[in-house]
């Protein structure tokens, strides 16, 4: 074999192999399958048939005349579909998804929504199992002997401090512990009406440092508060009057709680 | 047959019913199909999926189509909260439905999360999808192409949900923000 026809060989390999990649992509709906010109592409695989001469070169043609046929299946699909009543073109879809509000399109949805009726039910056999299941399991005391947890104690009377105390429950509601953040921020603020951001968050141990931080996020999504930037430090400005957002906050900033960070802070 | 839900799919092929009530259950359906009427229901008969984009109208037999007992009216807002259905999930349900089938029925599970993140956050996009994909609204195919599922054959009017977005005008456009991340994560 002559290094012209090498090449020409190699250059109809590679002709095929693009074509072969561009029917996939039309097949997994990257394309419009009219982007492909179904003669340019028979004329390319004509012009290489001459040339195969391995098993590869003629598995490879085989693969470029059944990717072209799929083509022109998805071609003939998609004009049926555009004849159908559900035709909109994909892009000004998506233009119409960007445009509409949640509330619209979940009224569209609802306006177009027949949900099935289903009823789970028990059945002989589920009845039957959970029966057995119920006899074979051993009594509680027994299961108990078994985690070693030492002598049982029967349940006793507790109130919500002891709960606290053991983490169960919260001393104050979540709206409450933000009142009061809110009534300490505008009293560290002052004159100067600034806090510095860590030095408002931080506290005697980490969890409180994270919690606070949990909280000035909502006091200052729900418009009790301002946070703002210069250069590197960031200041906590309380509102005399919380000013809530309707439509939530217009933006969202993570700030990392990192030890460097805390360190900094006086 | 057609109530209670006996395996991970409601409703009944027709050869369970035919099995059940004999070759002339066609009929015993079309009877219960008017009793219903009176609650608001409906019987909804979803013929089994054609395998293939090129060939037109039901490849498998008559045996293997389901049938579903539906409502035939619409849920308002409200009632579809108690079923506990939010307006973010709704919306993101339509957004996703109409994306597939504007892409003649199969989308890229990728553009599809996208698209549903600009209305409920892009982390909420990809519980959504996994959800919409287990309760049988969409389905993903070997290929990792995302195409409607049976549920939506059989619960959703296709012509008016595109219907009503083609006629559609946007809305103002405080209601169009995108949701943020933050804002949608602590709601979910």
């Amino acid at each position: 074999m002559t290094t012209t026809e090498k090449v020409h060989r190699f250059s109809g390999k590679r002709e095929l192999e693009e074509l072969i990649q561009t029917c996939v992509s039309i097949e997994n709906r990257r394309f419009n399958p009219f982007l492909l010109d179904i003669a340019e592409a028979l004329s390319i695989i004509r012009q290489h048939s001459n040339q195969l001469r391995t098993l590869d070169d003629h598995l490879l043609d085989m693969r470029a005349i059944t990717s072209v046929a799929r083509v022109v299946g998805l071609q003939s699909a998609h004009l049926r579909f555009q004849s159908s009543s559900l035709f909109i073109d994909p892009s000004m879809v998506k233009q119409k998804l960007d445009s509409l509000s949640r509330e619209q399109l979940a009224e569209f949805l609802l306006l177009s929504w027949h949900p099935i009726v289903e009823l789970e039910q028990l059945t002989l056999a589920s009845t039957k199992e959970a029966k057995e299941f119920w006899e074979r399991m051993l009594s509680f005391f027994e299961r108990r002997k078994r985690l070693h947890l030492g002598p049982f104690d029967n349940p006793e009377a507790t109130n919500l401090a002891e709960l606290a105390k053991m983490r169960v429950v919260d001393e104050k509601a979540y709206t409450r512990k933000m009142q009061d953040l809110w009534n300490e921020l505008k009293k560290r603020a002052g004159e100067d009406e600034t806090v510095d951001y860590w030095d408002f968050i931080k506290a005697s141990n980490f969890a409180q440092t994270v919690t606070r931080a949990q909280l000035v996020s909502f006091l200052v999504s729900y418009g009790y508060a301002n946070l703002q930037r210069k250069d590197n430090t960031m200041f906590l400005v309380p509102k005399a009057k919380p000013h809530p957002h309707p439509e939530g906050s217009p933006l969202s900033f993570p700030i990392p709680i990192t030890k460097e960070a805390l360190v900094r802070a006086k | 047959m057609l109530f209670f839900k006996r395996g991970r799919v409601p409703g009944a092929r027709s050869w369970e019913l035919k099995t059940g009530l004999g070759k002339g259950y066609a009929k015993i359906l079309e009877q219960l199909d008017e009793n219903l009427k009176d609650l608001d229901l409906e019987v909804k008969k979803v013929e089994p999926q054609s395998q293939s984009d090129f060939k037109q109208g039901p490849e498998a037999g008559e045996e293997e189509s389901r049938y579903f007992v539906r409502l035939k009216g619409t849920l308002a807002p409200k009632e579809a909260r108690l079923c506990g259905w939010r307006i973010d999930n709704l919306a993101a349900l339509a957004a996703a439905l109409v994306l597939v089938v504007s892409k003649q029925g199969k989308s890229e599970r990728k553009e599809l999360e996208t698209v549903i993140g600009n209305k409920a956050g892009r982390w909420r996009a990809l519980t959504l999808m996994d959800t919409f994909l287990r309760s049988g609204y969409l389905e993903e195919d070997e290929e990792g192409l995302v195409k409607l599922g049976w549920r939506t054959r059989a619960e959703l009017d296709l012509p008016s949900l595109m219907m009503l977005l083609a006629e559609s005008t946007a809305s103002s456009p405080e209601s169009s923000e995108p949701v943020e991340d933050d804002q949608a994560s602590i709601e979910g």
